[in-house]
């Protein structure tokens, strides 16, 4: 049997009342005292970037993921939450958070405690600020991914965009699996990598990716609603979806390679 | 069952490529921090390669030699492919000899004994 009571102020000695009506605790039986870890309540407000609305219950969800990983990591720069969370309803698999940290962290570990403490599954990217900021400027995803999140501390990471074409191909090189793993791919995962795709092909042509921009390239490549029909793994014309697929990869690709032949060139 | 024990090499075969032509082209970038950033998903690809070799029999020991050379001959014919297309680009710095390392090492990490 556990009581959780509070220690009050004697005139002598400080005392723990415990109510005359209880099961156990007989009067005259030794007992431990020990102080329950104090809950770190996170107060500070969060900052929404581009989140028009958010269930209550996901705030509620946030806010104990960065309880659990502030009392196992205490400096860290930012905590940011991303992804398919963020969007209307219940649709995702786990919450994407990326730590902002400079010491190196077991991601697994704390990944564990927030499933261990919360319930809540969450897929830890942690990078520090040099590799953020990087990241911002060379690399479309990112620019995708943090359009759209919540952070604890205010986000002012400013990256001059930079096109770098060896690094764009190497991008581009896991959207190329789709064709050979269409059958195994879920829903999400051939979503993520048109998103891949379409947010290297914005990045080029230095247009605004952010989610909607990404869907509504989508939408203008494969038809109306089809956002919805990939991230549901319901495409119904396999042969017709695949085709529009790999003629807008082969000529990013085309693109990014000429881009590469010239940047060589100029060296 | 076989027709589907061939579609799982082939894709297997595919992440298998798509993860040796990532590495290799990791290397040729000469940013340090972009290299080390990048090599994190690397992991991704061979996890995907795991996951479909781990559906392939027989799933608990190596693969029969036959199926193994011919796996291997195919992953070096098509990164090869893949490469040389980048370097017929003007892609610089790209090492093929580095291929059957990079492959040794990839497939060493998605075989089960």
């Amino acid at each position: 049997m556990e009581i959780i009571s509070r220690i009050s102020k004697g005139s002598i000695m400080d005392q723990v009342y415990l109510p005359k009506n209880r099961i156990g605790f007989e009067a005259g039986s030794y007992v431990v005292l020990r102080q329950i870890q104090e809950r770190k309540e996170s107060s500070a407000p969060l900052f929404f970037y581009n989140v028009g609305f958010l269930e209550p219950i996901k705030i509620m969800m946030i806010n104990e993921i960065i309880s659990t990983i502030s009392s196992v990591v205490e400096n860290y720069e930012n905590i940011i939450i991303t992804g398919s969370f963020l969007e209307k309803g219940f649709n995702f698999n786990d919450i994407d958070v990326l730590l902002i940290n400079d010491s190196k962290i077991d991601n697994r570990y704390l990944e564990n405690s927030v499933d261990s403490k919360t319930g809540v599954k969450i897929h830890l990217i942690s990078i520090n600020s040099r590799e953020l900021i990087m990241g911002l400027s060379t690399d479309p995803l990112y620019i995708s991914m943090l359009s759209k999140c919540v952070s604890v501390k205010r986000f002012v990471y400013r990256a001059k965009q930079k096109i770098n074409y060896e690094l764009l191909d190497l991008h581009l090189l896991k959207s190329k699996i789709m064709k050979e793993n269409f059958d195994f791919l879920t829903g999400k995962e051939k979503y993520e990598l048109i998103r891949n795709a379409i947010s290297i092909a914005l990045f080029l042509e230095r247009k605004k990716i952010s989610k909607s921009e990404v869907d509504r390239h989508i939408e203008k490549l494969f038809g109306k609603d089809m956002e919805t029909k990939i991230r549901e793994n319901m495409i119904e014309r396999k042969g017709d979806f695949l085709d529009r697929y790999q003629k807008f990869l082969k000529d990013l690709s085309l693109k990014i390679l000429e881009g590469v032949k010239n940047g060589s060139k100029q060296k | 069952m076989v027709q589907n024990r061939n579609k799982l090499i082939k894709i297997f075969i595919g992440n298998i490529v798509n993860a040796v032509v990532h590495e290799i082209l990791a290397k040729a970038i000469e940013n340090e921090d972009i290299r080390k950033h990048y090599s994190k998903e690397l992991k991704t690809s061979i996890d995907k390669a795991k996951s479909y070799r781990n559906k392939i029999n027989p799933t608990n020991t190596s693969l029969p030699k036959k199926d193994a050379d011919y796996i291997r001959e195919k992953i070096m014919k098509k990164a090869k492919a893949e490469l040389q297309s980048r370097i017929a680009k003007g892609y610089d710095n790209i090492d093929i000899t580095l291929i059957e390392s990079v492959l040794d090492n990839v497939l060493s990490k998605t075989e089960n004994a």
